[in-house]
């Protein structure tokens, strides 16, 4: 299991266009992947679920934290981190 | 037990079928060159496979629930979740999921929806924008709402796609119930049942001189604003809400060159909070990106705005009087909170903000508005909250004696916007809300025109760009008077910038240049005016 907590710096924070994004990067992944706003406390949501996500009610300068878990974690953590974080940004946890 | 197996397996199935559907609508809506609203259709193809809806239904029809109702169900926990999270976009994504529940349910049941296939005109209480997706074209003559609102899904997506839609049309189901022929304005927002022959042919010879008008007009449009010779001019949008943003945009604006904020202050007991300010902010800083600035001006309030919170007197003279950033020395802190507001907005936004003040007469008045804004920074970066390390400021040019000091103010500031209106009053002496001094309101006089020259000229030597941003950048005639006379971007209400557009297209930059001497030249406004119409007559 891998995971990574991170500032969000996606433009209009996780609203419809880059939530829908998110989820569709997220279904390229084998591994279980969560999503949890760490800004608001509110409980993780499944990655792939596009009504989760939006939930979340994450905001640019949020922080948020994914955890993955599956044979392909580390390239799950990577993507995902740099969808919100921008590229350069991830450096792992 | 078989039937739960089976019934679950028709959810997934009904949902995938769903999802395909609603996927090949938004290719379409692309193939339309409509990717914004593609993006709708989308977010409901993910909807309808979201797992945690799917799951919960499968799990309600392995208890024996029958798979329509476990889907509408499981999806209705889900679109109460989102509806109850306080954010108006949220708000609409639990109706397109109630959409996405009834589309699978369709599916499951093998029904289709009974959609018009002759040419129609659709009424209705309210309607889901898949459908209007899925209607072919040529076929939705109109769409006449009881329900929705102006920024309903529904009614952007009737917008884009050139649908004439009236919505919010309170007792439209009662007004045309047993009517034999239905005609729709779109634009007029009317609504005529059983129409006479005489009101069709009016209806008739309407959509003709629009179809015109438009055709003309979006053909220019999302291309910069130039001279037939490709003289560029930025075209920007005066707001008062970010509810505005979607409007401009569409209308091609490349920024907004005015945000007047004193409609945040206005009909209320006490002064909008730090909070409520940055939000209204960030949210009109989010909606035009980085690229597009948003110059948000200072409240223009005092004068004739009174604001009972302020605790002013009544002034004899309001438009002579406390306003705008006069108010710095009463009611300092009430600047301050807004500039707070706005490096945080910006901050969070990931902008550079653009800021102005109105009635800035003297140096001292410029002065004082860059100390507010760096104490206001201070504040901001003191309380450890993201902060952008520069504000582009500037002061807005309206009272003569700025006119006067600009080669000065031009090297304090970072850019001029010429408020036409206010600069037409004062350096007429002629108050704009006296009906017996109309004839002193027309800002292409020439004694406006050279004042706006001369600052155009000390601008010009110090290396910033002037805007103009009052009703003259928003006629046509009065944009190429200005755009010849030198100035760089125009603001003006979203609805005006085609005609802008499409006036500057129509004639070279040397033609503009002429028109403006000849403005200078002049010795009253009557004959800069037919000066300017001639040549936007000629060019049609």
């Amino acid at each position: 299991m891998r995971s990574i907590e991170l500032e969000v710096r996606t433009q209009g924070g996780l609203h419809a266009r880059p939530a829908a994004a998110f989820v569709r990067a997220a279904t390229g992944f084998r591994s279980a992947i969560r999503l949890e706003n760490v800004t608001l406390g509110r409980p993780s949501a499944d990655a792939l679920s596009i009504v989760g996500v939006l939930s979340a009610g994450v905001e640019r300068g949020h922080r948020v934290r994914i955890v993955a878990d599956g044979v392909d974690e580390e390239g799950a953590i990577e993507a995902l981190g740099e969808l919100l974080a921008g590229p350069g940004q991830v450096g792992g946890e | 037990m078989a039937s739960g197996e089976e019934a679950e397996s028709r959810i997934h199935t009904a949902a995938e079928t769903a999802a395909a559907q609603l996927n090949a609508l938004a290719a379409r809506l692309c193939e339309l060159n409509r990717p914004g609203d593609a993006e709708i259709l989308e977010a409901q193809a993910l909807m309808a496979v979201d797992p945690a809806i799917i799951d919960e239904a499968a799990r309600r029809a392995r208890e024996g629930v029958d798979p329509g109702v476990a889907i509408v169900d499981a999806a209705e926990v889900s679109a109460v979740l989102l509806a109850g999270i306080e954010d108006d976009l949220l708000a609409a994504r639990a109706a397109d999921l109630r959409d996405v529940a009834a589309r699978i349910v369709r599916v499951l049941n093998g029904t289709h929806l009974h959609l018009p296939a002759a040419p129609s005109i659709v009424i209705a209480d309210d309607f889901p924008p898949s459908l209007l997706a899925e209607m072919p074209r040529g076929v939705l003559l109109g769409l006449a709402l009881a329900g929705g609102s102006p920024t309903a899904h529904v009614a952007i997506l009737a917008r884009s796609l050139g649908i004439p839609a009236v919505v919010a049309a309170r007792g439209l189901l009662d007004a045309v119930r047993g009517a034999a022929t239905v005609a729709v304005d779109g634009e007029s927002g009317e609504v005529v049942a059983d129409p006479e022959i005489a009101e069709l042919q009016v209806l008739a010879d309407r959509q003709a001189v629009r179809g015109e008008r438009d055709r003309a007009a979006s053909a220019r449009r999302g291309r910069p604003a130039a001279t037939s010779d490709g003289k560029r001019i930025s075209l920007l949008a005066n707001i008062r809400s970010p509810d505005e943003a979607p409007r401009a945009l569409e209308a091609g604006a490349e920024g907004v060159g005015l945000y007047r904020t004193e409609f945040l202050f206005l009909r209320r007991q006490s002064a909008p909070s730090e909070e409520e300010q940055m939000g209204a902010y960030r949210r009109a800083m989010e909606a035009f990106g980085p690229d597009r600035p948003v110059v948000i001006r200072l409240a223009d309030i005092g004068g004739d705005k009174s604001i009972p919170y302020l605790g002013r007197p009544e002034e004899p003279n309001p438009f002579l009087g406390v306003r705008a950033i006069r108010l710095g020395h009463e009611s300092r802190d009430l600047l301050l909170t807004q500039l707070r507001a706005i490096w945080r907005a910006a901050g969070l936004a990931g902008v550079t903000p653009h800021v102005m003040a109105a009635m800035v007469a003297t140096i001292a008045d410029a002065c004082l508005l860059l100390d507010l804004r760096d104490e206001a920074r201070a504040q901001v970066c003191a309380a450890g909250q993201p902060c952008p390390e520069r504000m582009v400021t500037g002061v807005m040019i309206e009272v003569p004696s700025a006119a006067i000091m600009a080669p000065e103010l031009a090297r304090m500031v970072d850019f001029f916007s010429i408020g036409t209106n206010d600069l037409t009053q004062y350096v007429l002496a002629a108050d704009r809300g006296n009906p017996s001094l109309v004839r002193f309101q027309d800002a292409l006089h020439p004694a406006v025109l050279r004042t706006v020259a001369a600052v155009i000229a000390a601008a010009n030597a110090a290396g910033i760009p002037v805007a103009v941003c009052g009703e003259l950048a928003g006629d046509p005639a009065g944009a190429m008077v200005l755009a010849g006379l030198g100035v760089g971007e125009l603001s003006a209400e979203a609805g005006s910038l085609d005609g802008v557009r499409a006036a500057l297209a129509g004639v070279s930059a040397a033609q503009l240049d002429a028109l403006a001497a000849e403005s200078l030249a002049a010795t009253d406004a009557e004959t800069v005016r037919a000066a300017a119409n001639e040549l936007l007559g000629a060019r049609r």
